[in-house]
């Protein structure tokens, strides 16, 4: 299988095999000299080539987007990288912002991976905030190393707290664990922003949000020139804690299953209710993890920005273009973390609006999403089959 | 707390309810329909952003309001079909799929927008005539009545005509009952030869078009301008009153009315010194849509293959 015939089959496998006879595409092709075939298995090689296949299509159609906004792709993109990681300070900055979302996109890999859809990382990312500030406000008498453990664990249990609301309502109930998580995001919003306009607001401000934390409890930052804290080193561990857990563990075997086929492994004997809530409260308690560094390591009080910056909804399409790989979260969450960081410098540089980075994460995320389906199927020569078409194919 | 209950602002409440339902109504019965065809679409939010945004633009563009509700149809249009390719011919996962082109939508109009309007900054946001209320004559001559329910926006009335519409369609009519069976059970469907991907293709396009046109209606009847918060949730409310009504269209008017009137409280709440936590109502519409959810389990009518992808000859 060659590198050539894998982006053949990227060409005609976003139009689908079902619908391949009536593909335009498909005319370009000798009638009956080309196949779409499933594969039997898919390679993980196979799915790295989609995925770079993916962006590559991606940098060409935003830099078309770029051009019709009458600026040189070139211009637009180099700008972009300047901001992004052109030098020491503006690339110590984007692993600043890549830190939550590091966690993020390992709260929903993690579930993805066991099938359940956690979409509530931004409810839970919320939860994490408010369980470290609980912590912070009614331990104060705690010693400075105790305080941080306790307070990291009160985010941790807050996040998996709110993950388990909907998961326990799954097993119990079966209802959509889509539903309920999209739902519980809306309602701690709301809860945070009485919180943070009533019982925590600070006395010295009319903004909602609360006092400013005592010194004491900020993470220690690794250089003197740069907010980069200690939270990015606690984001890489927890990668390789994620990794460990999928791969070498019972519950890291049991999610994989369940992630699989959910009656088969309730077959084999895995007891699906028990996993699916063990793995939405790790999801969970990641995800949480991403509210307390941001608390303790960059913004040292709870404000509007926790509920504004999206942290958990980009978390999961970070999650997705990685293909839920733990060191793949890490490196697109650096990648969007740069794109987010570098689009300042590129919209005054270059007059292009920053919002062009949702419309890269939007776009990249569908074609990898379509280069995902894709790399599952081969163009072959069919040698009979003068129809050409791909039935029988599935 | 006297002054709260004036007949002037109780009134205004329920004046602002019908105006806050009518884009929940008319994207969440659109939603029904893609949703009765087993396709969930997540994205609704970006969608009524791009149906906002685009109906905007060519109002502004033309100068004709009605062109740009074809606008909207077709912008919010544009990105249903962009779903039916992904989840019917392609299928990848729904959920996912909704979420991408959540963001796409979402992120696309703010883009155009900011390219379209904003380059230099300093510029004046632009505004359109907004749509008049259609008053119907006597029967808005009625005390109270008339105000609340017959001194709207056109597109209000064209939302609760939706209703009866959408259930007639999808329980009266083949091709509804067809969608709904293709809900229910697909593979039963293609066995008898009713086209599948053609039918999904139809429902989520259509449940596109509506967003879309309940974008449009905040854009070109409410504010008379766009700006990239507009839908504010919206999106993701119509979602949660189409699993609050349980999949019947006469519940969604119910579920939608309900969280209208909730906003509209909440808003004169604010207004008022009447100390209650507004946030308290602004959450309820979520806590009861998944009470909702919890209780209707046993006579939920949620289409069974909803978010499961067809492949012929598999499962």
């Amino acid at each position: 299988m060659s590198e050539q015939t894998d982006d053949a089959a990227e060409d005609r496998g976003s139009g689908g095999d079902a619908l391949a006879r009536r593909d335009p595409l498909s005319l370009l092709f000798q009638p009956g000299a080309w196949r779409l075939e499933r594969r039997l298995e898919t390679r993980a090689v196979h799915e790295l080539y989609a995925t770079l296949v993916a962006l590559a299509i991606t940098a060409v159609i935003i830099g078309l987007l770029v051009i019709i906004a009458g600026v040189s792709p070139l211009d637009a993109f180099s700008s972009l990288y300047d901001g992004a990681f052109g030098d020491r300070e503006s690339a110590l900055e984007t692993l600043v912002q890549a830190t939550p979302l590091i966690l993020t996109g390992l709260a929903a890999a993690i579930a993805f991976r066991a099938g359940v859809w956690n979409i509530g990382g931004q409810g839970q990312f919320i939860a994490g905030a408010i369980g470290t500030w609980w912590v912070y406000a009614t331990m104060p008498g705690l010693p400075a190393p105790l305080l941080f453990v306790a307070m990291f664990a009160g985010a941790a249990v807050f996040g998996a707290v709110w993950a388990t609301v909907a998961s326990v309502l799954l097993v119990r109930y079966g209802t959509n664990e889509i539903l309920t998580t999209v739902m519980l995001n809306f309602v701690i919003d709301y809860m945070l922003s009485w919180l943070l306009s009533g019982p925590w607001q600070a006395n010295d401000t009319p903004y909602s949000q609360t006092e400013r934390m005592v010194e004491s409890t900020f993470l220690p930052r690794f250089f003197d020139d740069s907010r980069l804290h200690l939270g990015f080193a606690l984001a890489l561990a927890m990668a390789a804690v994620v990794h460990f857990l999928v791969r070498r563990t019972t519950l890291g075997f049991e999610l994989r299953a369940i992630g699989v086929n959910k009656q088969a492994a309730a077959y084999k004997g895995i007891s699906v209710g028990a996993a699916t809530i063990a793995v939405m409260a790790v999801s969970g308690a990641l995800a949480g993890l991403a509210g307390s560094g941001e608390l303790l390591g960059l913004h040292h009080r709870i404000n509007f920005e926790f509920g504004e910056q999206q942290i958990g909804f980009t978390g999961i399409i970070i999650a997705l273009v990685a293909r839920l790989h733990p060191a793949g979260v890490i490196v697109v969450a650096i990648a969007f973390a740069g794109l987010l960081n570098g689009s300042t410098q590129m919209q005054v540089g270059t007059g292009i609006p920053a919002a062009l980075v949702t419309v890269i994460e939007g776009v990249a995320l569908v074609l990898v999403l379509l280069a995902a389906v894709a790399c599952r199927y081969r163009l072959r020569r069919a040698a009979v089959h003068a129809d050409g078409s791909a039935e029988g194919s599935e | 707390m006297e002054d709260f209950f004036t007949y002037s602002v109780i009134l205004g409440i329920f004046v602002a309810t019908v105006k806050i339902a009518t884009p929940l109504l008319i994207a969440a019965t659109g939603e029904l329909v893609a949703e009765s065809a087993g396709i969930l679409n997540l994205s609704l939010e970006g969608t009524m952003t791009i149906g906002a945004f685009t109906g905007f633009l060519v109002a502004n563009e033309t100068g004709s309001l009605w062109l740009g509700l074809v606008g909207a149809a077709v912008g919010g249009g544009a990105l249903g079909l962009l779903m039916a390719v992904m989840t019917a011919t392609v299928k990848v996962n729904q959920v996912v799929a909704g979420l991408a082109l959540n963001i796409l939508g979402l992120g696309g109009a703010f883009f155009w927008y900011r390219s379209v309007y904003d380059e230099s900054g300093a510029v004046a946001l632009p505004t359109v005539d907004r749509f008049d209320t259609a008053t119907i004559p006597l029967l808005a001559d009625i005390p109270a009545v008339g105000e609340i329910l017959f001194d709207q926006h056109w597109l209000t009335y064209f939302g609760v005509v939706m209703v009866p519409a959408t259930f007639i369609f999808l329980y009266r009519t083949k091709y509804g009952l067809e969608l709904r069976s293709i809900g229910h059970n697909p593979e039963a469907c293609d066995m008898r030869g009713v086209g599948i991907i053609s039918r999904q293709y139809t429902a989520v396009i259509y449940g596109g078009v509506m967003a879309g046109l309940g974008g449009a209606f905040l854009s070109l009847s409410e504010a008379g301008q766009f700006f990239p918060d507009i839908i504010a949730g919206r999106g993701w409310i119509a979602l949660a009153i189409v699993i609050f009504g349980n999949w019947r269209a006469s519940w969604i008017l119910v579920g939608s009315l309900l969280f209208g009137f909730l906003e509209a409280t909440q808003l004169s709440l604010q207004a008022s010194d009447v100390n209650l936590p507004y946030q308290l109502l602004l959450a309820l519409p979520f806590v009861l849509t998944i009470a909702a959810l919890v209780l209707n389990r046993s006579r939920s009518r949620v289409p069974l293959a909803l978010t499961i992808p067809y492949h012929r000859g598999e499962r």
